[in-house]
């Protein structure tokens, strides 16, 4: 066995271990790592992580927590141990999501468009029509090259038991992150470049380029001097720091609601020199704030008249309006008969049997099971709205059993996935421990092919047993590497 | 350019400069007052506050100025919004709706900045005195334009960054001496000599303590350094030089060739940087001083008026 310094006493515990198959037993795909970390004295590893942290503030990498209700600017924490995947693994991960995001693409162009599924009865019209995020006011509208999903976050888990990844939902909306994954590894590569030279990662910082490249093709008036921008609800979002940066990274300009004006049909950017006709718009506003004509009437981060400039083909929008009723928690257990359905084919990646409470059957076996089951509310993200039965005291059951009741439809249910850990750096004690971990790959559509950068964000639940990585709950984020080979 | 880009950048640079103003002002007047007497006490302290242009909300905080609370006053407390931790925060949301368009390097400063001085610890500060504090302020600004002259492009953008400083420093520049001069007016008859001190003071605030020298070769005489604060064509923070600039910058955005004007702002301007050209300080003082840099102040007032209606608003459009 090695000399394992850092990793002294560590504990693989009854999870996957992504480092170890067995204690003091690296995967092959770790073992140049773990040679260099092991080699660190814990002191120099402290430093690191401090040159690391500081690197983030200074650059005002920061996201804003809303608990205090004023809004708070805090850093995403940033664990410096890399989450690492062999080349073949991801390669079926690779496969597996761009399956799954041509299916959902197809999915939203049917329901707001021919309906040919609720014809050959795959799936309920009422179940569809539910949804909260299902967008009536967009049905039958021609989006750009028909394309919705441009740009989706599939998070994915490995359960514990099998080993194997399981898609645990989907983001097609508005999923942020992606900034995390560019700014990691640049931090990373400074931080600890012996290690990452001694590994042969793939690169991600194509990403930008890639999207941009898109965004242009959508512009109905054709590519030259079409004027792209990003759409932001501000500098009190919580992802502001991703809005300005990919706006800064691809050259497009960033802007609010309130620099946009629409007339005649035709959205314009307010310059000091007049009125620029805009044609594309990769917006970070949520549907129901983007146009207080159509949608919410007390919105101020929309434009208005902005849908009706969609609607007649002056501007494309990405993503497309209406997308939430594809990763509606309802919704996605039926991703599978949409692979099988629109393309024929076997799902490539595993999905988490889901209990609709919407049915009666599954209803009442969730309220008997509520201790044990993970319930989420089907339109709400970023850990909001979710029961971890496990974890939670009575009274929290019982407000939920008592929400459930109310409205079946708005929940969910799923057995929990044991997720499997990643060793990482505790600040307080100085030493490393598992901590459990997803994956969020982030995928691009431009009509024909998908395009995913190697890797994703991988989050870490940096509590002690927590399994909830998200930013808004205490989590915090790793590199993710993808070797070129096995490593 | 987007209106509210160049609206942040405009503002972005008023605040840095209003912040390195306000330690410039603290920093000389806290020095020079350590080696006076007690006995014009209040008559010292107060004019900094009017000077900041929050006397009103001073008073609802305290019920005299001093070294102290004048210090705390104008550098830390957070609900004066003119205070330099304000100023410097407020420049910092700016440079953060806008950081897409301004350099890398550019937001790392003042994001720096803002970390650096909003973590002093106020009591600490005072008891010290405020020269680290006001000196970490003044150089945090000089290098925000070093670092902004040498990363960012000298486009329309940075134009509306320096129309920002200059017309913020030509306002402060007139009620600097202001309010000095009525302050000393007023302490004349009982003083009985003209106070010199009060005067180096003004001089060393703005930095022009040794290009007085150079320039005039003799005593601190009061219509000297008004002449040179106001008239002098090459002192950065002279009232003529800043508004130069600002004409400069008005004219390099809209593209009017010299004699000529595009916009209000730009005729303002012109109008200001021409006055300012041929008048003399004798007959300044013979018309009224007071009554002069009001005026200058209101026309300051207009062109910043007229900068935004021309560029940062639109009308609704029916």
């Amino acid at each position: 066995m090695v000399k394992s310094g850092l990793f002294e006493g560590y504990d693989t515990g009854s999870f996957y271990d992504e480092m170890f198959s067995a204690p003091g037993q690296p995967r092959p795909h770790y073992a140049k790592l773990f040679q260099k970390l092991a080699a660190m004295a814990p002191g120099q590893f402290e430093e690191r992580r401090r040159l690391a942290d500081l690197s983030f503030l200074i650059q005002g990498i920061t996201f804003t927590v809303y608990s205090d209700g004023r809004g708070t600017e805090r850093l995403f924490p940033f664990d410096l141990i890399p989450r690492i995947l062999p080349q073949s693994e991801w390669e079926r991960i690779d496969r597996g999501l761009s399956q799954r995001v041509v299916a959902l693409n197809l999915f939203l162009q049917d329901v707001y468009g021919k309906q040919s599924i609720f014809k050959d009865r795959q799936i309920p019209r009422w179940l569809v029509y539910s949804c909260p995020n299902f967008r009536r006011e967009v049905i039958g509208v021609e989006v750009s090259r028909g394309i919705y999903t441009h740009i989706c976050g599939i998070d994915l888990v490995r359960d514990s038991k099998s080993g194997d990844f399981y898609v645990l939902e989907d983001n097609v909306r508005t999923p942020s992150g992606i900034s995390y994954v560019l700014e990691n590894r640049l931090v990373m590569t400074r931080t600890l470049p012996d290690a990452f030279q001694a590994c042969e990662v793939l690169p991600v910082n194509h990403y930008p380029a890639e999207l941009a490249r898109i965004l242009r093709s959508l512009s109905p008036r054709g590519e030259d001097g079409a004027q792209i921008v990003l759409l932001t609800p501000g500098i009190h979002n919580s992802a502001y720091f991703e809005h300005s940066f990919l706006a800064q990274q691809m050259g497009i300009q960033l802007v609010e609601g309130r620099d946009l004006i629409v007339d005649g049909g035709i959205v314009y950017t307010k310059t000091i020199r007049g009125l620029k006709r805009v044609d594309v718009i990769y917006r970070r506003v949520d549907d129901e704030f983007l146009d207080p004509l159509t949608f919410r009437a007390d919105s101020i981060l929309g434009v208005p008249g902005l849908m009706g400039a969609y609607r007649a083909g002056n501007v494309a929008l990405a993503n497309a309006v209406g997308n939430g009723v594809a990763d509606d928690k309802a919704i996605y257990s039926f991703v599978p008969t949409f692979i099988r359905y629109y393309l024929g084919e076997e799902p490539i990646l595993k999905t988490v049997p889901t209990y609709l409470c919407a049915n009666p059957g599954d209803l009442s076996y969730v309220l008997e099971h509520l201790a044990e089951l993970v319930v989420k509310a089907v339109g709400e993200s970023g850990g909001y709205g979710m029961l971890m039965g496990p974890a939670a005291d009575r009274a929290k059951i019982e407000e939920f059993r008592e929400r459930i009741r109310a409205n079946p439809r708005n929940y969910i249910a799923q057995h929990v996935v044991p997720l499997s850990r990643v060793p990482s750096y505790d600040p307080s004690t100085g030493s490393v421990a598992g901590r459990h971990v997803d994956l969020r790959p982030y995928c691009l559509y431009d009509g024909e092919k998908v395009t995913i950068v190697p890797g994703g964000l991988t989050r870490v639940a940096l509590q002690h047993d927590s399994m909830v990585v998200n930013s808004s709950q205490g989590g915090g984020s790793k590199d993710t590497w993808v070797l070129r080979g096995e490593g | 350019m987007l209106s509210r880009i160049a609206e942040s950048l405009f503002w972005l640079a008023r605040y840095i400069e209003r912040a390195e103003d306000t330690a410039r002002i603290l920093d000389v007047n806290y020095h020079m007052m350590l080696e006076q007497s007690q006995q014009s006490y209040r008559l010292r302290w107060e004019p900094l506050v009017i000077m900041a242009g929050e006397e009103k909300l001073f008073h609802e905080f305290y019920s005299e100025a001093n070294a102290e609370n004048v210090f705390e006053f104008l550098a830390f407390r957070q609900d004066n919004p003119s205070s330099i931790v304000q100023c410097i925060s407020k420049a910092r949301e700016n440079a953060r709706t806008i950081r897409d368009r301004i350099s890398r390097e550019m937001w790392e400063d003042i994001n720096g900045l803002y970390y650096t001085v909003t973590r002093f610890r106020p009591e600490d500060e005072i008891a010290a005195g405020p020269h680290r504090f006001c000196d970490l302020v003044k150089f945090g600004a000089h290098r925000f334009h070093g670092v902004t002259d040498a990363t960012m492009p000298h486009d329309e953008g940075w134009e509306f960054l320096r129309v920002g400083w200059s017309i913020e420093r030509a306002e402060m520049s007139a009620r600097l001496v202001d309010v000095q001069y009525y302050n000393l007016l007023d302490a004349l008859p009982s003083v009985g000599a003209p106070d010199n001190h009060q005067w180096m003071a003004v001089l060393r605030s703005v930095g022009a303590y040794e290009a007085y020298h150079r320039q005039y070769h003799s005593a601190i005489e009061p219509e000297k350094v008004a002449e040179m604060l106001i008239l002098h064509p090459r002192h950065p923070r002279s009232i003529r030089f800043s508004t130069s600039e600002v004409q400069a910058g008005l004219r390099a955005i809209s593209g009017s060739p010299a004699g000529s004007y595009a916009n209000e702002a730009e005729r303002l301007a012109g109008r200001v940087v021409e006055r300012l050209r041929y008048d003399r300080v004798d007959e300044i003082f013979k018309q009224g001083l007071h009554g002069y840099l009001n005026d200058l102040l209101r026309m300051c007032g207009a062109i910043g008026d007229d900068i935004a209606r021309t560029y940062f608003y639109y009308a609704v459009v029916a």
